[in-house]
């Protein structure tokens, strides 16, 4: 359960003081798909960072699973993210001298797991996401899909409690975008992970079941489906 | 191991950067693999040279002669070298000992004179610690008591060749100029200059009348079985002959040349590392461009959980296997140079001519090749990639994954 309460983040830009979130409150409960949504400039990124110990708030809390992240050290912080959340980036954020079998078993690397269960773990999760005869290529020898396919097994081979999407479908075409929400919401179901996701994108938020809504920084919107498209 | 992996891949997204990079330290070590067995090469042909023609691996003198040696102090001789010698042969490191005198003289022959080390040689005992009769190149070693012997060098510069006559003249141990007629029974070439440029020899017992000596001589020379033992042999013989006399090592005797030998080492090799500096910066390059390239990429590490020191370690290791390529290339280009140098030698006679460096060598020089330099040189090249790797990378790590994510 991520809960976030009266969150700030103040950026300086220059002399300036630029507000990018002011006083966001919210509680995402486990399994939720959820997505944040608003324009360019409403905070999404800046509220997925801090939710994902990326980033620091100027003021206020956030605890995921009971724990305040605001109290965490950077080595715990970072314990925190091997652990429990993964991460899908609007640019895929693959290395690229790397397979996708191998940039999948990247997280793993950091766990105290044995080879052998990495490998089934890495085949699994690349087979979950529709890429079983892919797991030699290289990410320049692959779509923008499948790219961001690999970046999701990445984000779901260890097995985090929580994904944190920003803008996930925001690099590819309409078709490409629906299969990867598809597969997103498929995974959701499947494994019960919480998916949080950010963008602008009406069709993205066609597949969410809640849908909070950021403008100039504060929820204004937060609204839920009961049978999600 | 695995981030070992991730580093191995890193090295060879740019390959050609990685070669230049890579190839630059190969110069810089390659250079003071070259120069130190140059150096070395030079070392030993000048130690052999003052030991099997100059010196022997000891020299006997009175005491007080080597503190005044530039002047030959003639009245400051070995009057009685039989005993000594006799004494000294009973030791059992001792291969050789043979008795000479050297002073100064001028050779004329009719028209031109020049300076010259003349020297007087026991004919019968010289060989056991000299190889001056195996460097006779043309004509016959010491007979009869007109014989001289002269290094080819003079004898083109001074027009003299095989029979040819020629005048020595020198002053007496009183101080009484004395002259004495040869012919020239043999010419010889060894590598030391001196011999080949400078020096004329004729018997001992010619030179003794020369210098009204009677039976004196200026040194006892002495040549050992194991030259690892030299300074026992030191200490022992100077027991031995007592003190009246006083006894040397060849590299006693010769500290100026080797001091002028350290100084050439330090600066060929602070030119050596002049090179390696600017490997390294080319390094620093190398490894600030793969950090700045990538702080998005580290921005990813981060977010999956990546501590700051796993991501130092894998930049350190990409540093590092550059590295250890390029010292490896330098190691072996080093080595293929310095073979070449060792078998081949490299005559500098062409740049310098006769040229006389302060160092008795020729101009060609054979290299000899120091394996533990080699390997020292090899680590010394890792360890420079590898410590240069770590500041780069320690700005980057500084970065929080957000900023680090953001970065373009």
């Amino acid at each position: 359960m991520v809960e976030v309460n009266e969150l700030h983040k103040d950026y300086r830009v220059g002399k300036v003081l630029f507000p990018a979130l002011r006083g966001v409150n919210t509680v995402i409960q486990d399994g939720e798909f959820t997505a944040i949504a608003g324009p360019s400039g409403s905070g999404k990124t800046t509220l997925l960072n801090i939710i994902g110990c990326l980033d620091s708030p100027t003021s206020g809390t956030v605890y995921i699973d009971g724990t305040d992240t605001g109290t965490l050290t950077t080595r715990e912080k970072a314990n925190l993210r091997k652990n429990q959340i993964g991460f899908v980036f609007q640019t895929f954020n693959l290395i690229p001298v790397l397979t996708a079998f191998e940039n999948v078993e990247i997280p793993l690397l950091l766990l105290d797991t044995k080879t052998d269960e990495n490998k089934d773990r890495v085949v699994g999760i690349l087979e979950e996401v529709g890429l079983a005869e892919y797991l030699h290529r290289k990410p320049n020898e692959m779509s923008g899909g499948q790219q961001q396919r690999v970046a999701i097994a990445r984000a779901l081979v260890k097995r985090p409690s929580l994904v944190l999407a920003d803008e996930p479908t925001a690099n590819l075409d309409s078709t490409t975008a629906r299969e990867i929400l598809e597969l997103m919401q498929e995974l959701n179901r499947k494994f019960h992970t919480t998916f949080v996701f950010s963008t602008h994108d009406q069709l993205v938020m066609d597949y969410a079941e809640r849908i909070i809504g950021l403008r100039d920084g504060m929820i204004v919107d937060d609204k839920r489906k009961e049978t999600p498209a | 191991m695995k981030i070992l992996h991730l580093a191995w891949r890193n090295v060879f997204r740019h390959t050609r950067r990685t070669l230049i990079t890579a190839s630059a330290i190969s110069v810089g070590l390659s250079a003071m693999i070259l120069s130190n067995t140059m150096m070395n090469g030079a070392d030993k042909m000048a130690s052999e040279n003052i030991i099997q023609y100059e010196t022997g691996h000891m020299q006997i003198f009175a005491k007080g002669y080597y503190r005044e040696e530039g002047i030959f102090p003639l009245d400051t001789i070995i009057e009685e070298p039989e005993t000594i010698i006799q004494h000294v042969r009973t030791h059992r490191n001792v291969a050789g000992v043979t008795e000479r005198v050297k002073f100064q003289a001028r050779v004329n022959n009719g028209v031109d004179e020049l300076p010259t080390l003349a020297y007087g040689i026991d004919i019968e005992n010289d060989s056991e610690v000299f190889r001056i009769a195996q460097s006779v190149v043309d004509g016959a070693f010491l007979k009869e008591r007109e014989d001289i012997l002269i290094g080819t060098d003079l004898a083109r510069d001074m027009g003299f060749a095989i029979g040819s006559y020629l005048t020595v003249i020198t002053k007496d141990r009183y101080g009484t100029y004395n002259a004495n007629d040869f012919f020239v029974s043999g010419l010889i070439n060894t590598t030391h200059p001196l011999f080949d440029r400078n020096a004329v020899l004729m018997k001992l017992e010619v030179a003794q009348q020369l210098l009204d000596l009677d039976h004196g001589v200026t040194e006892i020379c002495v040549r050992v079985r194991n030259s690892a033992q030299l300074a026992s042999a030191q200490r022992d013989i100077t027991a031995l002959i007592g003190a009246k006399y006083e006894v040397y090592t060849w590299r006693e005797l010769n500290a100026a040349i080797f001091e002028i030998s350290g100084f050439k080492r330090l600066s060929q090799f602070m030119i050596a590392l002049v090179v390696l500096i600017i490997a390294a910066v080319g390094i620093v390059n190398t490894m600030l461009m793969a950090v700045m390239e990538r702080i998005p990429e580290i921005g990813t590490l981060k977010a999956m959980g990546f501590r700051n020191n796993s991501i130092v370690q894998m930049f350190v290791l990409e540093g590092g296997i550059i590295g250890a390529f390029g010292s490896l290339l330098g190691c072996i280009f080093g080595v293929l140079m310095s073979l070449y140098v060792a078998i081949q030698g490299l005559d500098f006679s062409q740049f310098f001519g006769d040229m006389d460096v302060g160092y008795p060598i020729k101009m060609i020089i054979k290299g000899e090749i120091d394996f533990l330099t080699i390997l020292l040189v090899f680590l010394f090249g890792v360890v420079v990639t590898i410590l240069v790797s770590l500041w780069p990378v320690r700005m980057a790590t500084r970065l929080e994954p957000v900023d680090a994510l953001r970065h373009v």
